[in-house]
Formats: C-alpha cells, sequence, structure tokens
C-alpha cells in the first residue's frame, strides 16, 4: 500500500502537473483565441470615420493613443480639382503661390504639390508626416469640393474597445464599421 | 483607560470624517476632472483655419441692405433667374419652382431629374438644365421638348436664353455650348485654342455659369483663374477681368466667382464661396462695392459644417429683375433676400456709379 502509494503519490502528482500544464495551455490559448476572435470575425468590426459627419475639430491629432494618430488625411483624387490655388494646400489669403511655410496649411509640410500642366497641380499627402489635424481638410471643405478627408489608417489604428478620439469627437463622426470594409470613402455624385 | 478609550473613539471618529470629506472631496474633483476631459471636444481647435480677417467688410464698402427676405421653396437649391415677366424661377430639387417677387409660389414644373440651373427665353419659353441635358417648357409648364445630351462627362451648371440662341454651360466638359432655340449645337465658347487666344475654362468645381449681356457678348465665369471672361457668340475672347486674393476686390479660395448676374447698365455683380459674400463691380471689372456680407450667411460661412457630396450645394447665387433689384440665394439655407441701396449716411451722398454703355 505504502509502495503503492507512494509509487501512485509521484505518478498522480506528475499526472496532475501534466494535466494541470495542458489544461493552462488550452485556457491560455484559447484566451489568445479569443482575443483574436474578439478583433476579427466574432465582433467584425473596426473603427472608422464618417467623412460626411466630421467637423475637422482636431481632436483626432490630440487625443489617439498613439504617439503619432493613426488618423491620416486621404485625398479621392476623382473629386479634386487639381486647384493651382488648392486652399487644402496654402492659406486662404497667401502672399504667394510657392512652397514658402508662412504660405502652407500643414504644419508638418505633409503635403506635396505635383505640377501637372498650367494651370493644374497634384496634391498627395505624406502619411508619416500627416497628425490628421485636418486643417487641410477644412480648407479644401470651405472652399474646395472636399476632395481631402481624414479616415483612421487600420495598418497603425490599435482597435481600442473604447477609442479615445470617439470618446471626444465633435462631431460624433467615429463609427464601428464592418472589417472586410474598414474605410468610408467619398466619391463624387453626379 | 477608559479615558484614553474615549478619546481615541472620538479621535476614531474624527479621522474617520475627515477621511470622508478628503474622499467626496476627492471624488467632486475627480469627477470634474473627467468632466473636463470628456469636454475637451469642444475646447478651442489649435488646428483651426483661421477665416474671419477676410469675413470683416468694412461698413463703409457695403452699399447695399437686405429689403425682404422668404423662402426660395426649394430643396437643394441650385441656380435662380429672375425673368421680364416679374417672376421668380428657381432651379433645384426635381422642379422648378416659380416665385413671385416678394416669395409666394406661383407654380412648380415637375422635371425628371435634378435641376441644376433655369433660363426663361424673351418669348416665355422656359429652358431647365438637368446634369446633362436640356428640358425645354412653354410659359405654363408643358413640356415642349428633351434636347440631346452631349455626354456622359456634361455637367451643366448655368443657362440663359436670348432670343436666338440657348447657352449651356458644361462644368464638366468645361465648355459653354450654344444652341439653336431647337436645340441643335452651334459652337463651343471657352474651350482651349491658342491660336485664338483663349486659355481655356478652369473649372475646379462645379459652378460654371453664364449670363448674356444686352451688348449680345457673353460673360463667363473662369473660376479656377478668379476671372470673369467675355466672348462674342463664336467664341472669341473680348476681354477678361478679376484676380485672387484675400482683399476685398480680389476673389478668395481656390475657384471664385462661383455666380455671377449682369445688371441692367453692365455691371456685374459676383458670387463668392467659402467667404459668402456678393460684391459688384463695373463693366469693365472695376470693384465698386459689397450688396451681401458674410455675416447674411451664417450657415453657410460656418466652419466645420458637413458637405454633401457634389461639391454644389453651398455658396450663393444671385439675379436682377427688369427693375435692377438684386436678389441673392443662399444655396444653403434656401433663402432669397432681395436687396436695396442703403440710405446714404448722414452729411454724405448715395454712391456715384460710373455709367456703362448698356
Amino acid at each position: 500500500m505504502s509502495t503503492g502509494a507512494s509509487s501512485g503519490g509521484p505518478v498522480n502528482r506528475r499526472h496532475f502537473l501534466r494535466q494541470g500544464a495542458r489544461t493552462a495551455a488550452l485556457a491560455g490559448g484559447g484566451v489568445l483565441l479569443g482575443l483574436l476572435v474578439g478583433r476579427t470575425s466574432a465582433r467584425g468590426t473596426v473603427w472608422q470615420i464618417d467623412p460626411q459627419k466630421c467637423v475637422r475639430c482636431g481632436n483626432c491629432a490630440t487625443s489617439c493613443v498613439l504617439k503619432q494618430s493613426a488618423v491620416k488625411c486621404v485625398h479621392a483624387f476623382s473629386m479634386c480639382g487639381y486647384c493651382q490655388l488648392c486652399t487644402g494646400y496654402f492659406e486662404p489669403a497667401p502672399n504667394d503661390l510657392n512652397t514658402g511655410a508662412e504660405n502652407c496649411q500643414c504644419p508638418t509640410a505633409a503635403i506635396r504639390r505635383t505640377y501637372v500642366e498650367d494651370p493644374y497641380y497634384e496634391y498627395t499627402i505624406d502619411e508619416r508626416l500627416c497628425i490628421g489635424c485636418a486643417k487641410c481638410v477644412e480648407g479644401c471643405n470651405q472652399f474646395g469640393n472636399g476632395s481631402l478627408f481624414l479616415q483612421i489608417r487600420h495598418d497603425r489604428c490599435l482597435n481600442c474597445n473604447e477609442c479615445a478620439i470617439a470618446k471626444v469627437c465633435a462631431g460624433d463622426a467615429f463609427r464601428r464599421v464592418p472589417v472586410n470594409q474598414p474605410y468610408l470613402l467619398k466619391a463624387i455624385s453626379h | 483607560m477608559r479615558h484614553d478609550s474615549m478619546m481615541k473613539r472620538r479621535g476614531f471618529l474624527k479621522a474617520a470624517s475627515r477621511g470622508v470629506g478628503t474622499l467626496a472631496l476627492g471624488t467632486v474633483a475627480l469627477s470634474s476632472t473627467s468632466k473636463g476631459l470628456a469636454d475637451s471636444g469642444k475646447a478651442p481647435n489649435p488646428f483651426a483655419v483661421e477665416l474671419d480677417h477676410l469675413r470683416k467688410v468694412d461698413p463703409k464698402l457695403v452699399l447695399y441692405e437686405t429689403a425682404n427676405l422668404f423662402p426660395g421653396r426649394q430643396t437643394e437649391p441650385r441656380r435662380f433667374c429672375a425673368a421680364a415677366n416679374g417672376l421668380l424661377y428657381v432651379a433645384g430639387g426635381k422642379a422648378v419652382r416659380i416665385l413671385d417677387l416678394s416669395g409666394s409660389e406661383v407654380r412648380s414644373i415637375p422635371c425628371p431629374d435634378s435641376v441644376r440651373a433655369v433660363a426663361v427665353a424673351p418669348d416665355g419659353l422656359i429652358y431647365a438644365a438637368m446634369s446633362d441635358h436640356v428640358e425645354v417648357f412653354d410659359a405654363e409648364g408643358k413640356p415642349v421638348s428633351t434636347w440631346t445630351s452631349p455626354g456622359e462627362k456634361a455637367w451643366f451648371s448655368g443657362l440663359a436664353a436670348g432670343k436666338d440662341d440657348v447657352y449651356a454651360a458644361d462644368a464638366g466638359n468645361r465648355v459653354v455650348w450654344r444652341y439653336d432655340r431647337k436645340g441643335q449645337v452651334r459652337n463651343r465658347i471657352g474651350v482651349k485654342d491658342a491660336a485664338r487666344g483663349v486659355p481655356g475654362l478652369v473649372v475646379p468645381s462645379p459652378y460654371l455659369q453664364v449670363a448674356l449681356g444686352r451688348d449680345g457678348l457673353l460673360r463667363v465665369n473662369n473660376s479656377g483663374r478668379h476671372q470673369i471672361e467675355v466672348y462674342t457668340p463664336e467664341g472669341d475672347l473680348e476681354f477678361h477681368w478679376g484676380k485672387a486674393g484675400g482683399s476685398i476686390e480680389g476673389f478668395c479660395g481656390c475657384c471664385n466667382p462661383i455666380g455671377f448676374a449682369l445688371l441692367p447698365d453692365g455691371r456685374h455683380l459676383t458670387c463668392e464661396k467659402g467667404v459668402p459674400r456678393v460684391k459688384i463691380y463695373s463693366a469693365q471689372g472695376e470693384f465698386e462695392g459689397v450688396v451681401a456680407t458674410p455675416d447674411l450667411f451664417p450657415e453657410n460661412s460656418r466652419p466645420g459644417q458637413p458637405r454633401r457630396s457634389d461639391g454644389m450645394l453651398g455658396g450663393l447665387d444671385a439675379t436682377v429683375d427688369a427693375a435692377g433689384v438684386i436678389y441673392v440665394m443662399d444655396l444653403v439655407t434656401g433663402e432669397i433676400r432681395s436687396m436695396k441701396l442703403k440710405a446714404p449716411a448722414p452729411g454724405t451722398t448715395a454712391p456715384q456709379f460710373k455709367k456703362e454703355k448698356a
């Protein structure tokens, strides 16, 4: 009995530990799987900005939990007028149409202006520099067609359960969208 | 011992009440801090685009004041015109609304599509521009004909009708189509042509407008170049005027003026978006004064307002009736206001305008 007990005791403990480890591993795996599933298919949504509701309040630049906001300006080229005096790029009444900082809207020089043909220019966003402040978006909306607008870029966004920007969004423009359609793009209606 | 024990209890109670007080204060402080954080969306925007300096107008330059204000009775108003019969024709929605000069609806003409512009010929026929073609109605609003579309790219945004011709401003093709009264294209105006000295129309947003002067010449707004251009009906560019700039004499933003009208004496009324204002220029384009200031259109000039997607549901339009009365329509609110010359301030005289050839 004692031998049996002594021989059975360690075997049982080992068995118990093995079983415990397996259970813990399974539980851990389950939790991990649950988290992954929660971020993708089960909940199946990500945060996005409705550009028709955005009021360019500036909170996207200052309220994201990331050091540099996951919100970036994007450009719907089909809506753009390719203006020589783009009010997304230039101050509303610039001294001159050149790249001098005093003439430009963007605080981080994230917009590149490229000559196309007289009098048209193309404007592209350097997302590494864009902080999502929406200054260009407001300039474009006030005077132009609104082809510049903000979107959450999902290569950066952490998809927090409670988005810090959504909490303070002045236009109530943040909403969850299906993960397989993660962007709300603007298009011109004829 | 008993005394000590009582003191301890008292001390305990004092300490407890202090603790509760501190906790309550802390809770209040914390909640107010949280509220402050939650309200941070209302804090001033450090990235706001400053336009106030453009919206301020020297009162001495303001020559007109509102005489009457009434609803345009139109959803999504686009353009309007005053006809020789003393009625206003308002384009928008899927109808042309006909109003008397006090704003009462006289008639409504249903249309097959969204109406982008309207013009009335001297004989009373009504021309309504859909996005890509023209519908013709008789004076009673009965359909007369539907003209052929110049193609998918067409985006009509202005119309003018004369005795022999109808001119359709097509922002999509960046051209003004000259039609005969039956709808046949006679020629195109504003196409880039270096040999004829025509620089070409630049139309960043769909606000191309055309007006026919009493001198038989056409005026077209080349908004991307911040100019009004004057053409013969055959398409020769006679002259142009206008400059970009934030000053009151210039046209602000990327693409202005978005609309204009001609006074009976040949002077121009111009409408701008972004900084919604109506100004008056001589027939040669010299700045004379301001008709309507941005503060009259608060909804139109409110920063951060959401924009509808087709780019042509903001700004202003203007027209002038046969008596020379100016009407201004706010394309955001749909309101129409008639304007009258301001009475001169005591000790001053009324503004004197240089007489232009009509």
